[in-house]
């Protein structure tokens, strides 16, 4: 018998954890190089106290003997450190406050020699650019794979008008560039920030130190690969792009992988992640740099600042599954003791959902489409069950702010 | 009599807590004046200061204070604002009666200096009094924009950016003082503990 | 007169922060803890700032601001959330002695200046103003440094001073909790260009950072807090910092 769900397979039941501002409409990671529009999402567990998977998982941390993941890192580290002046270890990023955290730590606490490396964003932000700089100003050298302009834009496009996800070709490369050149300058040991598995994804995930290598890699042929929607067979065959360009966006062969000897670890195993800590050691270890003002969509300053179509991306969630910034930047926040649940509802209440006035110019203009097709677009991939138009205005029919029928 | 002080609550403009908690750690048990049938029940009184003087005197008469402030015999303290309107007329928002039981008016401060006067200040004491024993050269916190022009009962004077003016006076039983004992630290407590002595 | 040495909480309840660029939530302590400590090392004035109650829009809380006025002899200046004259009045029956004022008076309506400069004097009345560089000139932000205003800061200094306040508390988005110092320049400004005491915070690393701002702005005070909060050094030490080496101009 099957279970009635909604669009995207979401629960009907809209259900808020008891502890922090999530709720069950929360898609986890996806293998985005098999992504279609009629995928059903697995979405965030919640326990039968209410209580969601990330809160579970942040309780378990408190459990942790951090010492003991510090001594883990360490013997990784010893085990890939080089004595030869060669760079030992790759870091990925673009000089956010975790690739900042990340390469600082390696370098002064663990004596390691990063090559720092950046899938770029689309759409750099002035704060963007500024943290870069400030990000290599700080003694390192960086290798950035600039995307062929023409296919990442053509890619963006269609991401988001075939899925409502014109972030889609960022992760993509984001996941697979620090493998790809893992092998290509034969350096084993990638080493990111955080995990997302933190924010809501099987508590499995987070029991081991490595990102499951099913993100990055995989044995498959390009029929069976989909980029933007679109077969990549067809992106060859009918639109004139060239392999040597898609395969940037492809996962990475695990033969390859395998003989390199490529890790992909993540720092949030073997270091207590809290995003505002890291903030804070970014602003005193480094020329980092907060927002301007506060991110739209958001009450916040210091996550995710760097690419103009990350403004898209948190209105199309909020589109398909209810969810904007304020909500997954206060769960978060509420999640690590900064703000209690109560103050994440009246932030999410007073900002979730913003429409992104400051770059959707910018962002129209680079895929090559009007504003009226943007709003055109993102209607196709509103979710019945979540919206009710209210006097020719679209209102969330269930927000967190009227749960247990408060106002 | 108990030694008990009375503090006039003047409504809205104030913070009479400060004065009360400094009162009381001087060694001084308080009671809130809220009516003219709490006077018989304290031995001192002190006006505190908040607000403009033409809002104070209106709340002293709404509360129908005025004329059991006169009548008092007893030691009463005025607190900047609280010193102030112990005087014939204040020219804050158009002019103003005041208490008339010292001759002199209140005008503004008129000095190069920023105003309001705001910070910490010393006093030179011209005509000792039992009130500033022992706190003669002392600095004490000033927060104001108007100064007493009183040309009798000059206890202290302090000086602003080249400009002197009235920071202390004294006449029978009526102690002014234009800065705040109450936010003056040590200084400021000993002096609220010597009007708890008299 | 002596610039006063004014030690500054940001509180979000129950604890006091200290944010970098106006963000972050890292806990140093407790609001009358701190308070008494400083007042202990002879602080001349406190500043209160509830910096979350206009971004969370909500009420300030009572409990934390009135145990630190319980034992606190220097002047104590609170705000946070103030948006009409009930809100003010409920600061001073708290315990405070002046009201601090900035998202509202900034965004909705700056008459709130005037009305309670008339009821509760000029002097009791402090605008809070937190400026950050953009496009050349400095801009006025509120909610915790996170929303833009369009009103320059120079321009709104010198209108909350025509509306009667009393006093400015001036600070840094760009500056503040990054210990590199203070925005002079922009303190040098707003001190000339007003006729009211400005009280100077936000980016004070040494004593040397608030020696070089005194003597190149002469401000009426200067608000200290991540030197304070961190146990970099005490309000005794910077006084006898500044009594033995600040050369004010004749």
């Amino acid at each position: 018998m099957n279970k009635l769900t909604g669009k995207y397979g979401l629960p009907l039941e809209v259900k808020f954890c008891k502890k922090c501002t999530m709720n069950n409409q929360r898609p986890a990671s996806t293998i985005e190089f098999k992504q279609t529009d009629k995928e059903k999402k697995q979405t965030l567990s919640f326990g039968v106290d209410g209580v969601c998977d990330a809160c579970r998982y942040a309780e378990m941390k408190k459990s942790i003997n951090w010492q003991e993941r510090h001594d883990e890192l360490e013997n990784l580290c010893d085990k890939f450190r080089r004595n030869d002046g060669r760079y030992d270890v790759v870091v990925p990023g673009s000089g956010g406050k975790d690739s900042v955290q990340a390469a600082h730590i390696l370098k002064h606490k663990y004596n390691m020699n990063p090559i720092l490396i950046t899938w770029p964003p689309a759409l750099y932000t002035d704060i963007g650019r500024r943290n870069f700089d400030a990000w290599l100003d700080a003694g390192f050298a960086n290798y950035t794979y600039n995307q062929n302009k023409k296919l990442h834009r053509f890619l963006t496009k269609s991401a988001f008008l075939n899925l409502g996800h014109p972030f889609q070709p960022f992760i993509l490369g984001q996941k697979n560039l620090a493998p790809r050149l893992s092998v290509l300058l034969d350096i084993p040991l990638v080493i990111f920030g955080e995990n997302e598995a933190e924010y809501g994804n099987a508590i499995e995930d987070n029991e081991k130190p490595t990102r499951d290598p099913k993100y990055y890699s995989a044995e498959v042929s390009i029929q069976d690969l989909i980029l933007g929607g679109v077969p990549a067979k067809d992106l060859i065959d009918d639109f004139g792009f060239k392999l040597s360009d898609l395969e940037a966006y492809f996962p990475v062969s695990p033969y390859e992988i395998e003989k390199t000897g490529t890790e992909v670890h993540y720092l949030g195993y073997y270091v207590k992640w809290h995003p505002q800590d890291v903030y804070y050691y970014s602003v005193e270890n480094s020329n980092f740099m907060p927002n301007d003002h506060r991110t739209e969509g958001s009450f916040s300053k210091y996550s995710s600042l760097d690419d103009k179509i990350d403004w898209l991306h948190y209105h199309t969630t909020t589109i398909k599954f209810g969810i904007g910034r304020a909500t997954y930047d206060s769960a978060q926040e509420v999640r690590n003791g900064d703000i209690t649940r109560a103050e994440g509802v009246a932030l999410i209440k007073r900002f979730d959902g913003e429409f992104p006035q400051q770059y959707i110019d910018d962002c129209c203009n680079y895929m090559g489409i009007t504003m009226q097709q943007y709003h055109d677009t993102i209607e196709k991939f509103r979710s019945p069950h979540l919206w009710n138009k209210i006097n020719n205005k679209w209102e969330l029919s269930h927000p967190i702010w009227k749960e247990n029928g408060s106002k | 009599m108990n030694n008990t002080i009375g503090i006039i609550n003047y409504g809205i403009a104030g913070n009479i807590h400060s004065v009360k908690k400094a009162l009381e750690k001087a060694g001084g048990k308080t009671l809130i004046i809220n009516g003219p049938s709490d006077f018989p029940l304290v031995d001192k009184l002190v006006i505190p200061g908040v607000g403009s003087f033409k809002g104070a005197m209106n709340e002293l008469e709404n509360h129908a204070l005025i004329g059991s402030i006169k009548k008092f015999d007893k030691p009463i303290l005025g607190i900047c604002l609280g010193m102030q309107i112990l005087a014939e007329l204040g020219f804050e928002f158009g002019k103003t009666k005041g208490l008339s039981l010292i001759e002199a008016e209140v005008k503004p401060i008129l000095c190069d200096g920023k105003i309001p006067h705001m910070g910490f200040n010393r006093i030179y004491v011209k005509t000792p009094n039992k009130l500033l024993q022992g706190v003669e050269n002392e600095e004490f916190y000033f927060m104001h924009s108007y100064e007493m022009v009183n040309y009798t009962n000059i206890s202290a004077l302090t000086k602003y950016n080249g400009h002197t003016f009235v920071s202390a006076i004294y006449k029978e039983n009526i102690y002014g003082v234009q800065f705040h004992p109450e936010k003056s630290r040590k200084a400021g407590i000993k002096l609220l503990s010597n009007f708890v002595k008299l | 007169m002596t610039v006063r040495i004014i030690a500054k909480l940001d509180v979000k309840p129950p604890y006091v922060v200290k944010p970098v660029h106006f963000e972050g939530l890292r806990k140093v302590g407790i609001p009358s803890e701190l308070a008494s400590k400083y007042y202990d090392q002879g602080a001349d004035e406190l500043f209160y700032i509830d910096i979350v109650s206009s971004l969370y829009q909500r009420e300030i809380l009572d409990s934390e601001v009135e145990r630190v006025a319980n034992n606190l002899f220097i002047p104590f200046a609170v705000g946070g959330g103030v948006k009409n004259i009930d809100d003010c009045a409920k600061i001073f029956r708290m315990g405070a002695d002046k009201v601090v004022i900035n998202t509202y008076a900034v965004q909705e309506d700056p008459s709130i200046i005037d009305r309670a400069a008339k009821i509760f004097g000029s002097q009791a009345v402090v605008v809070n103003i937190e400026a950050k560089r953009w496009d050349g000139r400095w801009q006025c932000y509120t909610d915790c440094g996170r929303i833009q205003s369009n009103k320059d800061v120079f321009d709104w200094a010198n209108e909350v001073e025509q509306r009667g306040a009393g006093e400015i508390l001036l600070q840094s988005v760009d500056s503040d909790g990054r210990c590199r110092g203070y925005d002079i320049e922009l303190a040098e400004k707003v001190v000339d260009l007003t006729n009211i005491p400005v009280v100077v915070s936000s980016g004070a690393g040494s004593l040397e950072d608030i020696k070089n701002l005194i003597e190149a702005s002469n401000p009426s005070g200067v608000a200290i807090a991540s030197l304070l909060h961190y146990d970099r050094t005490t309000v005794q030490e910077i006084k006898q910092y500044l009594n033995k080496n600040l050369v004010m101009p004749v």
